[in-house]
């Protein structure tokens, strides 16, 4: 087994994950054009840690795998390789599967479109009472409806809004309806992926602001996945970074904001729009992500790279303090700061 | 003060529904001038889309333009007839949408659709038309575009894509080109390479633009000017940095602080409380009065009249009380 990446009381701890989609076409047309079997490495080999009470983001762009870690985590995707460890639990481990049930409640979910995730034909109450019902938590119609009314009431809804069908909420209504029905298994960790992306600024802010007071009140843990930086740097304890399937960076908040190491964390950071007006140097932004079915050899990033060399073309560089790029362990990175001065 | 490329008066659009009237476009006036890019900014159902849709004449029935006046270069156009303001629309308007591949026809060729367009609007013959297709993808920064404007559009990125659409968009030289949310459906990284060349054209082809979008960080880095939408009223329009670092009326103060930034990470974000209201439910006076935190007697019952305060114009009557302070004062 791989030994674990920090010494610390980590909720969840992820091993070498991995993901492999079988893209091929079908299997007659493979025989007339004679074509091999054709894989999507969708995520390859991820560790990461979170503490409980924590938040970890995954950040990228489109593509990069970051949903489908999310999908992995709480088991809506079998695995294709490596491990899910959640309090000391392996999820994927048969033998323990009494364990792992137990576990399941401990886990919820947030998805991205509070209009998909939510039953249109059920009314709220049964929306959110679905996971008491489902885990038997409580017994009695009155203690499911007194426990709906005590999640609305925590979300910052009513608890008359019980009755009503998901299609009377505006957008981010909805998006509390999603987390009370998270938090009604009593759930400690939570994956949110991408909870506030369909979501307007104003809105956005309120749900976020929410998620931050039920973590302090409920102690609750989240792997936050999310492509917006700002949003990330207002909710991550520690970010992950992630490129083509692979995790580039991995750092605490602060640090990844103030002292970004990897060229691309670094290019990102500068493409986001500036607020601030500060009118900063940019590194101009080069490129797109590559399709992942035929990624780049070497250092999935070296066509985009402005610190490319023969070593990147050729070997895959190994995550090094938080740090796969072979730039910064051979001290080369400071050549960006140069570049960016002139 | 040189002419505006484009002059909006009192814009309104209605929609005739079977509960009703709806009003989703209320009185709203602005003016852009050449080479300058106007934000607009707003939530969803601010009105921000079908105010661009409006200044074009491509409102679909139920909608109507209901009243106001639109102006491109001293000629009005939202009266003309249908066949005339199709001619302005190609020619001296053109428009950049969301989602680049809806708007490009999957079928054709990006050079047959190019030539065409060059081709509707100028009298090139075939030649001519696609050494200027050439030209105009090479000015968005097409990589071998001899090469690449002979591919579908599915053979594209996405990034390359919306380079299409803007190269299709320039094609006839328009005065004014109205982007309505052009990098929403797209990566950071591409975004900003978007935003460099958005900028770029409008400042060497002197293009107007009108750039229509709810990410405030796009505005902050591409707009001259910005105009804050909320339920279909303008609510303040002034210079960028004004709005962005000092907006002065409430809901644009709330918008600016909701947004979270890399600059504060552990602040709680400012949040407005509530949503924005129903075209059917607009309520009386100042359309953000119930959500108002500083909401008097008179924010009720009167609808808000624009105020200069500094170089803003802001539909807020808090300023007006500030005034006439001063002036009792004096």
């Amino acid at each position: 087994m791989i030994p674990p990446l920090a010494q610390s009381a980590a909720l969840v701890t992820v091993r070498d994950l991995r993901k492999t989609f079988d893209v091929s076409k079908p299997w007659l047309e493979r025989v007339i054009d004679r074509a091999p079997k054709q894989f999507l490495k969708a995520v390859d080999g991820i560790s990461f840690d979170i503490r409980k009470g924590e938040t970890f983001a995954l950040v990228g762009e489109s593509g990069s795998g970051k949903s489908t870690v999310a999908r992995m985590v709480v088991g809506l995707l079998p695995v294709s390789g490596g491990e899910v460890m959640v309090d000391g639990v392996s999820m994927s481990e048969v033998a323990n599967s009494a364990a792992r049930e137990l576990l399941r409640r401990r886990i919820q979910m947030i998805f991205q479109d509070p209009y998909a995730s939510l039953n249109p034909r059920w009314r709220v109450a049964d929306i959110i009472a679905e996971p008491i019902r489902a885990f038997k938590l409580l017994d009695t119609n009155k203690d499911i409806t007194d426990r709906v009314g005590e999640l609305l009431t925590l979300v910052g809804l009513s608890p008359l809004d019980r009755v009503k069908f998901p299609h009377q909420f505006s957008g981010g209504q909805r998006q509390r309806v999603a987390i009370a029905r998270a938090l009604a298994s009593n759930a400690e960790f939570i994956v949110c992926d991408e909870p506030t992306s369909a979501l307007d600024v104003s809105v956005q802010a309120q749900i976020l602001n929410l998620m931050r007071d039920l973590q302090d009140r409920l102690g609750l843990t989240y792997l936050f996945i999310s492509h917006n930086l700002a949003v990330v740097r207002h909710m991550a304890t520690s970010i992950g970074v992630m490129y083509l399937g692979r995790l580039v960076e991995v750092a605490p908040a602060a640090q990844l904001f103030s002292a970004p190491r990897h060229p691309y964390t670094r290019m990102l950071l500068d493409a986001v729009p500036d607020l601030e007006m500060s009118g900063r140097a940019r590194i101009p932004v080069q490129g797109e992500i590559p399709s992942p079915i035929n990624p780049p050899t070497g250092c999935t990033f070296h066509p985009r790279c402005p610190l490319v060399n023969e070593r990147c073309r050729a070997e895959a560089p190994l995550p090094i303090n938080g740090v796969a790029c072979h730039a910064v362990e051979e001290g080369r990175d400071g050549a960006m700061e140069l570049r960016k001065r002139a | 003060m040189t002419q505006p490329v484009l002059s909006v008066r009192n814009l309104e659009v209605e929609f005739v529904t079977r509960r009703g009237l709806l009003r989703a476009i209320d009185k709203v006036s602005f003016d852009i001038a050449p080479g300058e890019v106007l934000g607009v900014v707003g939530e969803s159902g601010a009105g921000k889309s079908l105010t661009g849709t409006a200044i074009i004449g491509l409102i679909d029935p139920p909608g109507r333009i209901a009243g106001g006046e639109v102006w491109l270069k001293g000629r009005r156009i939202d009266n003309l007839p249908k066949e005339e303001l199709r001619k302005v629309r190609g020619k001296r308007i053109g428009m950049i949408f969301q989602d680049p591949l809806t708007s490009l026809n999957p079928l054709f060729r990006i050079s047959e659709q190019l030539i065409e367009t060059i081709r509707t609007h100028s009298d090139m013959n075939e030649a001519q038309a696609r050494a200027r297709a050439v030209g105009l993808l090479t000015e968005v920064g097409i990589p071998a575009p001899e090469k690449r404007i002979d591919s579908y559009p599915h053979e594209f990125s996405g990034g390359m894509r919306q380079r299409v659409v803007i190269a299709l968009a320039l094609a006839a030289e328009p005065e004014l080109i109205i982007a309505d949310e052009p990098t929403t459906a797209l990566d950071v990284s591409v975004q900003a390479q978007i935003i460099t060349l958005i900028k770029k054209l409008c400042r060497e082809r002197g293009t107007a633009v009108m750039l229509v979008t709810h990410d405030m960080g796009v505005i902050a880095e591409t707009a001259d000017r910005v105009a804050v939408m909320y339920a279909g009223r303008i609510v303040e329009i002034g210079p960028v940095r004004d709005v962005v670092k000092h907006a002065k009326h409430p809901y644009a103060k709330g918008l600016m602080g909701a947004i979270p930034t890399l600059a504060t990470a552990e602040t709680r974000l400012l949040q407005i409380p509530g949503s924005m209201p129903r075209l059917n439910a607009i309520p009386a006076g100042c359309a953000f009065n119930p959500r108002c935190a500083e909401a008097f007697e008179r924010c009720r019952t009167d609808r808000p009249e624009y105020i200069p305060v500094e170089n803003s114009q802001v539909a807020c009557w808090l300023y007006d009380k500030r005034q006439t302070k001063r002036e009792v004062a004096a």
